[in-house]
Order: structure tokens, then C-alpha cells, then sequence
């Protein structure tokens, strides 16, 4: 069972059309990295499935029922844009509110669970105007994993967090999800992003122009050979003569992503005079596949 | 958290949501500051309009008194659905324009925090928003009307007005306002998610809706006309004007009805609106 199937989803804003026929299939217990450039529709896409904007057209289904059922929702937890808390209400009473709004029993308990599964134990006490960026989005997480959901929305809960930050954002989406929940999360920090997810959907314009798995992403990545050399411009010549993809990139360092060997490469490069300082096999990473892929170079 | 195969789906009944519901709403309420001020803003001011009015003016001359009677400022002595001086129109009916302006505080403060985003993701229903906002906003426009009837009946025996009154048309004029404070917080809750989006037109709207000023608009007309002003009673501002110091227990009935009516109306209409359009 899929724990979001999306197919044809159309949304309009005036005379905007926001998504053009989306499709996105989330598998239960993925941590579903959602990527895509700003306006290519990604929180218009999870906007609707948390139900706070009306599709135009397409099917939701949320394991396996339609997506406005209540009894599917109570199983949703969201964090879209920023936590809805009130600012001069401490985080315990934020938390305590939205308990209740839920019906949870026994509140109490599930809240202290909750802030020490997302590292906040310490700060119940303290004012959410208070509190820092991070501190916020793990308090809208924990507000999201009231009720026990089996399934979470997170719009871009990393962003503006230092790297400690993300770090001990990291590992709360990982503990979350270990313990069975499904995780759909966007985000424009895609190398944090290739650490945690298991599942990826591409968004652009409207449309998802790729999903896969991570295994699938890692074998779609371009596999290429790294070489450091002392004269560049002389070894990309030779180089360029006899492959035909050849780029340098941003270190400096001369890629070759034809199939090669790096033996073969060097040997060449001793045959012409260049000597190789360092030489390395390495594949692109999900931000570069996302470059090549938004740029049409396509993925292998 | 819940894994696949033990995925259990279970909806709160509408009893638990609205509890829930409820609860936070009351206590946001009873946590507001903006509540108190507003009782104290209720409290004050028929105070004041009772008391300055008898006051003497700077050459030591006694000012017109704006009442002859200390319950005047909680209700009109006969139901003027048409204002000729301030005397008439100043009455426990401006709670409903100071409530309208709480309200939309009030509300605004759910979609500045994001706080209706949490809701509505989740199991909640439009119904169930609409009902606890109107139920929680009457609730604080009752406590109003009980500080304004404090604040005007202190005022009005300081500044030594006559107190003989007919005790039963002046319960129920202030029952009847206070019943009508459901209608008129369904009222503003439904003008407040129509225009959720824009904080500065919802409080205008509010004050706008609250002053009753359409109806009296209404009634110059058909007094200009010489028609009957009966069925201005169907509205919650004929039937606010309506509970008076004459009135008899068939206008209380008249305040329930119309209250409740409006209510249901304003409800509907309103959960309506938010389920067929974006929310956020």
C-alpha cells in the first residue's frame, strides 16, 4: 500500500497554473525527499494533501482512502512554512493546546515523549518567541507528531538552520521514521536531504519529472574519474581528444565521465607528457543530478 | 508511531473535537489579555457616559442630562430603531461593537500564528471551527454585557439618576442581549472568515456590522414610509433594539429565536465557505 498515491493533480491560482497533471506515489514508511525548484509547486502540492487548499482536478489517496476522510487525517501530521504557535505561550502550552484540539488522553505523557524524541526536554518552560529558528521547527515536528500520526508533511523544516542544527534535525526524521512513520519532507538542501531519504520526487513546473528510490538514484548518478593535474588546460586537451565528456569542475580538478578506468587515464596522460597528481572514481551527488536533470543532460 | 500494518483509523466523535475544540478555545481566551481590556472597556465606558453627562459644565451649570433613568444606558425605553440623539443609541447594544472588534482580534490571532493551519490538517471540520469560535466569542460577549450592566448601573447611581425601573422588561432586556450575543458572534466569525485574509477589513467590518448601522439605515426608511417596524425584529440588531425597558417576555422569545437562527445561518454558511475555498 502506498502511503500517498497523487495522480493528475491540477491546482490553479487565477490564471496560474500551479500544478499541470502532478503524480507522486509516496510508499508507506519512506522518508520521500520532495525537490524542486521555488514555484515548481511543491507546497501547493503538500498544501493540498493537508487539506488546507482545494485541488482543481486529480485523485488523492492517503493509504489507500480519499484524502478529505477524517479518519485519514487524524493520521496526518504537518509542518507547513512555520509551527502554528502562539508566540507568548510556552512550548508545553503550545504543545498541551494542540493535545487537546486532538483529543489526546493522557497528554502529558506523550508530550514529554514527544520533546525528547525531538531533543526539546529542556525548553518546555520556555516562550516559543523565545526560542531559536531550530528550536521552532522541532517544536512544529513534535506539534505534528501529536496524535500519533502515521504519516508526516514537512515543508522545508531544514532551512535556515546552522549545521548543528541540521545535524540534530537529521537524526530526529531518521528516529521518526525507524519507529514506522512515513516522511515526506522537501527541501532546497538536497545534499542533507541524499543523507536521510530513502524515496525522491523531482517536481518541476507543475509536473514530477522523476521519482525513484535511492538505490535507483544511485545508480543513476553519473559515475565519472577525478584527476588532479599541474597543467589543466594541456591534460584537458589530450583528454578531450580521446573522450568524449569531458568537464572540469568547480575545484579544479578534470572529470571524465566517459567509462574508463583511472589506469587508462593515467597511462594516456604519462603517453603525452602529463604527469597526474591525484586521481579519484567518484558519481555526481542528488544536487548535481538535480542540476544535470533541470538542465536536460539527463541522468547516466 | 503508526506503522502500516497497524494502521488503525479512528476519527474523534463530533462530542470529543468540539471538547477539545473548546477547551483551547476558552483557554486562549481566558489567556488573552485582549479579553480583560475589552471587559474593562465594557465596564468603562457607560460608566463614564452615565457620569459625565451629570456633571457640571465649566461655568459650574448643570449639563442636560442625557438619561432620566440610571437603566437607560443598559436599554432604550422604548425600541428606537431609528437614533435621534446619542442617548438612544448608547446602550448595552455598543457591546456588540466592541465585541465585533474582539472577535476579529481574536480570530486573526488563529491565522497570524498559523494555528488554524495545525487545525485544519488535521481531523477538524469547518463545523467544528465556526461552532467553537461562536460559542467562545458569545461566551466573552456575555461577560461583557455582565461588566457594561456593572460598570452603567454604577455610573447611572453615582451620578444620581432615577433608579425605578419595571424589573421585568429590564431582565429581559439584558438576558435578551446577552442571548443575543450568540447570533452577534456568529455574526463576526463568519465576517472574519470571509475576509480571514485581510486583519485591518475584518475589525472594519466587524465595527461596520456592529453598529447596527444597515438596519438603521432600514428602519428611516420605512418610518419615512409610514410601514411597520415589526419585522426589523428579525434581525439582531431590531431584536437587540427590541429587548428594551417596555418590553415583555415575548421579546426575550424573539432575542432566542433570532439569536439562534442567525446562529445556525452564520454557521452554516460560514463552515460553507471554508470547506470550498483554500484555508490558508
Amino acid at each position: 500500500m502506498n502511503a500517498i498515491e497523487i495522480r493528475n493533480l491540477t491546482k490553479n491560482f487565477g490564471v496560474k497554473q500551479a500544478l499541470k497533471g502532478l503524480n507522486m506515489t509516496v510508499p508507506v514508511g519512506s522518508i520521500y525527499g520532495f525537490i524542486g525548484e521555488n514555484g515548481s509547486g511543491k507546497s501547493t502540492t503538500e498544501k493540498i494533501i493537508c487539506g488546507l487548499i482545494h485541488p482543481n482536478g486529480g485523485s488523492i489517496k492517503l493509504y489507500g482512502r480519499e484524502y478529505t476522510d477524517t479518519e485519514v487525517r487524524a493520521k496526518i501530521g504537518v509542518l507547513i512554512e512555520s509551527p502554528g504557535c502562539f508566540p507568548n505561550m510556552t512550548v508545553w502550552n503550545n504543545l498541551k493546546l494542540q493535545a487537546d484540539n486532538l483529543s489526546i488522553k493522557n497528554s502529558d505523557a506523550e508530550i514529554r515523549k514527544i520533546l525528547k524524541l525531538v531533543r526539546m526536554e529542556g525548553a518546555a518552560g520556555n516562550k516559543y518567541k523565545n526560542c531559536s529558528l531550530g528550536m521552532k521547527q522541532r517544536i512544529g515536528i513534535a506539534m505534528a507528531l501529536l496524535g500519533n500520526p502515521a504519516l508526516l508533511v514537512l515543508d522545508e523544516p531544514i532551512n535556515g538552520l546552522d549545521a548543528d542544527g541540521m545535524r540534530i534535525m537529521r537524526e530526529v526524521l531518521v528516529d521518526i521514521a525507524k519507529s514506522g512513520a512515513t516522511i515526506v519532507v522537501s527541501s532546497h538542501i538536497l545534499g542533507e536531504l541524499e543523507k536521510i531519504a530513502t524515496h525522491y520526487g523531482i517536481v518541476r513546473g507543475g509536473k514530477m519529472i522523476a521519482e525513484m528510490t535511492a538505490e535507483e538514484l544511485e545508480n543513476s548518478c553519473r559515475k565519472f574519474v577525478s584527476v588532479g593535474v599541474a597543467k589543466k588546460d594541456w591534460a584537458k586537451t589530450f583528454l578531450m581528444r580521446k573522450y568524449s565528456n569531458v568537464e572540469e569542475d568547480e575545484q579544479g580538478y578534470i572529470r571524465v565521465y566517459d567509462q574508463t578506468s583511472p589506469e587508462e587515464i593515467v597511462s594516456y596522460l604519462y603517453d603525452n607528457c602529463v604527469i597526474v597528481n591525484e586521481i579519484k572514481t567518484d558519481k555526481i551527488g542528488l544536487e548535481e543530478y538535480y542540476i544535470d536533470l533541470m538542465q536536460g543532460k539527463g541522468a547516466k | 508511531m503508526d506503522n502500516a500494518k497497524g494502521l488503525k483509523f479512528e476519527s474523534p466523535t463530533f462530542k470529543q473535537r468540539i471538547k477539545g475544540m473548546l477547551g483551547v478555545d476558552f483557554y486562549r481566551l481566558f489567556h488573552t489579555p485582549l479579553f480583560y481590556i475589552f471587559l474593562a472597556i465594557a465596564a468603562i465606558i457607560p460608566a463614564m457616559v452615565s457620569a459625565l453627562t451629570m456633571m457640571p459644565d465649566q461655568n459650574g451649570n448643570t449639563m442636560e442630562p442625557l438619561y432620566s433613568n440610571v437603566w437607560q444606558i443598559i436599554a432604550a425605553s422604548e425600541p428606537l430603531y431609528v437614533i435621534k440623539g446619542i442617548a438612544d443609541y448608547a446602550n448595552m447594544n455598543m457591546v456588540f461593537i466592541f465585541g465585533g472588534i474582539m472577535v476579529s482580534i481574536f480570530i486573526g490571532h488563529d491565522y497570524k500564528s498559523g494555528y488554524v493551519k495545525q487545525l485544519f490538517t488535521t481531523h477538524a471540520k469547518k463545523e467544528d471551527y465556526m461552532i467553537s469560535k461562536t460559542l467562545t466569542c458569545a461566551f466573552a460577549m456575555v461577560c461583557m454585557c455582565g461588566t457594561y450592566f456593572i460598570g452603567g448601573t454604577i455610573g447611572g447611581l453615582v451620578a444620581g439618576y432615577n433608579a425605578s425601573v419595571n424589573v421585568g422588561s429590564l431582565l429581559v432586556s439584558v438576558f435578551g442581549k446577552m442571548i443575543l450575543s450568540l447570533g452577534w458572534a456568529s455574526l463576526f466569525t463568519f465576517l472574519n472568515v470571509i475576509f480571514r485574509r485581510y486583519f485591518g477589513i475584518s475589525v472594519a467590518s466587524s465595527f461596520f456590522f456592529g453598529t447596527g448601522i444597515l438596519i438603521i439605515g432600514v428602519a428611516a426608511i420605512v418610518e419615512a414610509l409610514s410601514l411597520p417596524t415589526a419585522f426589523l425584529n428579525i434581525f439582531l440588531y431590531g431584536a437587540s433594539v427590541n429587548a428594551c425597558l417596555t418590553s415583555g417576555f415575548g421579546a426575550f422569545i424573539t432575542c432566542i429565536a433570532v439569536s439562534v437562527a442567525w446562529a445556525g445561518i452564520y454557521i452554516l454558511v460560514g463552515s460553507h465557505i471554508l470547506n470550498k475555498s483554500d484555508v490558508y
